[in-house]
């Protein structure tokens, strides 16, 4: 039975005013506990998917499952058992206290409110004594967003879903936010739904990130999208022509000559110096170009290395003692390798 | 010009002195304004949520007709109230006629429109987050709403305020539904309007004192709670 | 600090609400309600009788003033037990036509003319009819109240004596539809002439200090008496009025001592109404 998955969607289909859609998802699963980052661009429907998931919208067409039953919207116990952080947190014009403990008070929880509150308080570094009393107009932004942080953690929710919480807060709040969120997680296997543009913080957060790019979920995050144009070469390869001169081939054929391949930084293989011809090598493709940032993914304990490709930005994910065995560093020229066949359509 | 100064001086004396006569239409006015206020609060604030909270076949216009009375003549309040509170009318066996009650109930019409207005356009601009924000937070349909006029509360207090400020200073009702009765009906306005009438300006100046100083303390709050709302 | 000014508007709230509906519980036994006219209110008339004829009856006496058009419509409405005004034509009317009884006449007082000092139309010492013809045929300005009060009436009915049609649209005719005071004071302001209850002139010439630019040039006229009278509205059309104490109030007023005080009511020390109850 614990194999049902939190949330299973189905054929779900939602479509703007004019009836294109914003968002078409066949099919998605989404595991008890787990922690997934969404990226993508504004407007590509993320906002609209964490409401779905949120059960403050229900979509036009097709199935959301929650605990393997239904999404229905008027059912208040499944709803009271996932909460959502806007972006832009909105504050009720009361104190933080108030703020802090309306979820429980709808709820009708009044025992040991006054501890509660000062507990979660105390989870996203606002000290009580000093911030308890304060009213919802004396707060900085990364204090009022940790505010509605901590009036979401106080309902111990079974889902805690956020948009960009980190999007108008300072360093500190952001820290201050991954550390809640995952102390939280820790303690109640609070299952964490992240949208995000900041990819570094969320991959301190979340164990998968997914792009979700013109209403459809297209993959993890983590792939290298490269757009074309692709042309056909006379030995049965598509070639793209990055903006250095080099060139970069294909084994299957695109769906058109614009269409954008995707490619797992895990297929990439990085060398220090040229490998001598193509002979020696099962990879056709073999690319120049200069380490310009190196990361840490926070579940794999792997390393993110960003190479820049005279124009084109590729990710690369190595272990870490192939990073320190390479001696790469930003600045470094380093040599790409990956197969024709890694290359896959959008 | 010198009556006026003459005036200004009796009027200060009537007002310290603690003149009866003056201080019976000061408190005719306070109870009828209150009372309406009450009332029209009473009524006008679930009405403008609900105008302003649910979209509704209609709602366009009917937003149109309370704009449009909220420029309702006190005049025409009055008439039609006394037709309605006349022994010969509809609500004649209540007796209203002549009475504070009576003033409050038209007073409450006159109102009514504005009290309505501003409570549906204070709920109508809470911040588009809130609803969402507090179905997050797991709250329910009347809670929802609970929290939604209390968001809006500094603007609802506009909204009475406001309502107050005309109850107090119209002058056609009182006259028309009160009768301007020494000592029972007699408002702030109507004994002006008669002072006036007789010559009385000492009377007359020391009662519009209280009026203005009414008008301060009222417009002295709206100023508070403009800053709070905002 | 908040939540005491909270407790303290609520407890303000509740205290005038109870005060409200308070006051109005005790208004129900022993009020009569009267309209009458803005003449009897302005003097100060009622403020002298209504306590005395309180202490003696036990009877709360409220009245409303209102031209004596608006009177009378009050009590064809059921809205007040009991009228005191004057004009006689109308309220004989008003008694035929059932909405009335009882008419008994009570005193009087007289009206007169008053225009500019130097008298432009030249109608100082006339008679009534005489000086509304002068006028007429010199279009003196001349203000009006023309809004059917007692006043007015009275004015209608010389204007018919003198066979003049009534000058409505002539550019000398003012029609003020205001009150007598703001008549007489728009009058002084247009250098026009007018006629007016001598209470009111009394009044006007305080606000004066004795020397007011307009200044009584007809009077003492039989026509020009103005008599007042007290009708119960009828029990038998508003069966919610307090006949019983409209004709207590009626027999009050017409009692020996209450007609000697009419006679001794004195404006600025001059006596301004005389009783007639008893005058044939």
């Amino acid at each position: 039975m614990s194999e049902t998955p939190l949330y299973r969607i189905n054929n779900l289909k939602y479509r703007y005013e004019n009836g294109r859609f914003l968002l078409h998802i066949p099919e998605f699963a989404i595991a008890r506990g787990a922690s997934i980052g969404i990226v993508g661009p504004n407007g590509g429907g993320k906002t609209t998917l964490l409401k779905i998931l949120a059960l403050l919208e229900d979509p036009d067409e097709g199935t959301v499952y929650f605990d393997g039953t239904k999404v229905d919207r008027t059912n208040d116990a499944m709803k009271r058992s996932v909460t959502m952080l806007l972006q832009e947190a909105y504050l009720l014009k009361r104190t933080v206290f108030e703020n802090v403990a309306y979820g429980l008070k709808v709820r009708n929880e009044k025992q040991g409110l006054t501890e509660k509150v000062h507990r979660t308080l105390h989870m996203v570094g606002l000290p009580p004594d000093e911030f308890a009393q304060r009213r919802w107009h004396q707060l900085s932004g990364g204090e009022a967003q940790r505010v509605a942080l901590a009036s979401r953690l106080i309902i111990n929710p079974r889902v805690l879903i956020m948009d960009e919480p980190t999007a108008s807060v300072d360093q500190r709040s952001a820290v201050l936010i991954k550390d809640a969120v995952n102390t939280m997680r820790e303690q109640f296997n609070t299952t964490l739904i992240v949208a995000s543009h900041d990819l570094i913080w969320l991959n301190t957060v979340a164990s998968q990130v997914f792009r979700v790019y013109e209403g459809r979920i297209t993959g993890l995050a983590s792939d290298n999208v490269i757009d074309g144009p692709w042309n056909p070469e006379s030995d049965g390869l598509w070639k793209k022509v990055l903006p250095d001169g080099q060139v970069m081939f294909s084994a299957t054929p695109p769906g058109d000559s614009a269409a954008k391949a995707l490619l797992n930084p895990s297929d990439i293989v990085l060398a220090k110096a040229q490998p001598d011809g193509r002979d020696g090598l099962s990879a056709r493709n073999i690319i120049r170009g200069t380490v310009t940032l190196l990361s840490e993914e926070n579940h794999s304990k792997k390393v993110l290395a960003t190479i820049d490709l005279g124009g084109l930005s590729v990710i690369s994910r190595i272990t870490r003692r192939a990073a320190e065995s390479l001696h790469i560093l930003p600045g470094t020229p380093i040599f790409v390798i990956f197969k024709a066949s890694s290359l896959r359509w959008e | 010009m010198e009556y006026i100064f003459e005036g200004i001086v009796r009027a200060i004396e009537l007002l310290l002195t603690g003149n009866e006569e003056t201080y019976s239409a000061v408190f005719v006015t306070l109870k009828a304004s209150t009372m309406s206020m009450i009332g029209s609060l009473a009524l006008g604030i679930p009405c403008g949520f609900l105008l302003g909270y649910f979209d509704f076949p209609g709602k366009k216009q009917v937003r149109a007709l309370v704009d449009t009375l909220l420029a309702l003549p006190t005049v025409v309040v009055g008439l039609f109230v006394y037709a309605f509170v006349s022994y010969r009318g509809p609500l004649g066996e209540m007796q209203l006629l002549f009475t504070i009650p009576g003033i409050a109930l038209a007073q409450t019409i006159l109102v009514l429109p504005i009290v309505i207005s501003l409570t549906a356009t204070a709920v109508e601009s809470l911040d588009k987050r809130l609803r969402s924000t507090l179905m997050a937070l797991g709250a329910r349909g009347k809670q929802i709403a609970i929290a939604s006029i209390l968001e809006a509360r500094y603007a609802v207090m506009i909204a009475a305020v406001t309502a107050y400020g005309r109850a107090v200073s119209e002058v056609g009702i009182s006259m028309m539904i009160g009768g301007n009765i020494k000592w029972h009906t007699r408002t702030i306005t109507t004994a002006i309007a008669l002072e006036t009438g007789k010559g009385e300006f000492s009377m007359g100046i020391a009662l519009g004192i209280v009026l203005l100083t009414l008008a301060f303390t009222v417009n002295a709050l709206l100023t508070i709670l403009k800053k709070r709302s905002t | 600090m908040n939540k005491t000014i909270k407790k303290y508007l609520v407890l303000f709230l509740m205290v005038s609400c109870v005060i409200g509906i308070g006051s109005y519980a005790v208004a129900a036994e022993h009020v009569l309600k009267m309209a009458t006219t803005t003449s009897t209110d302005n003097t100060g008339l009622l403020d002298y009788l209504a306590p005395t004829f309180r202490a003696e009856t036990g009877i709360d006496l409220r009245w409303v003033s209102v031209g004596t058009g608006k009177a009378l419509e009050l009590g064809k409405n059921c809205d007040v037990d009991v009228l005191l005004v004057h004009a006689p034509d109308a309220e004989m009317q008003y008694v035929a036509d059932g909405h009335g009884v009882d008419r008994r006449q009570i005193m009087y007082n007289d009206f007169v003319f008053i225009g500019p000092k130097n008298d432009p139309c030249a109608v100082k010492g006339r008679s009534a009819m005489e000086t509304l013809k002068t006028i007429a045929s010199q279009k003196g300005l001349f203000a009006s109240r023309g809004d059917n009060s007692g006043t007015h009436k009275q004015e209608l009915i010389l204007w018919a004596e003198a066979e003049i049609p009534v000058p409505d649209k002539e550019p000398w005719y003012i029609q003020t539809g205001q009150g007598m005071l703001n008549t007489i004071t728009i009058a002084s302001e247009r250098n026009a002439y007018t006629m007016t209850d001598r209470g009111t002139f009394i009044k006007y010439e305080a606000n004066w200090r004795g020397n007011p630019p307009l200044v009584i040039l007809v009077e003492g006229d039989k026509s020009l008496r103005n008599q007042y009278s007290v009708i119960a509205v009828n029990p038998k059309q508003c069966s919610n009025v307090k006949y019983d104490l409209a004709s207590k109030f009626r027999a009050w007023m017409t009692l020996p001592k209450t007609q000697q005080l009419i006679g001794d009511f004195k404006l600025l020390g001059i006596q301004l109404f005389v009783p007639n109850a008893h005058e044939k």
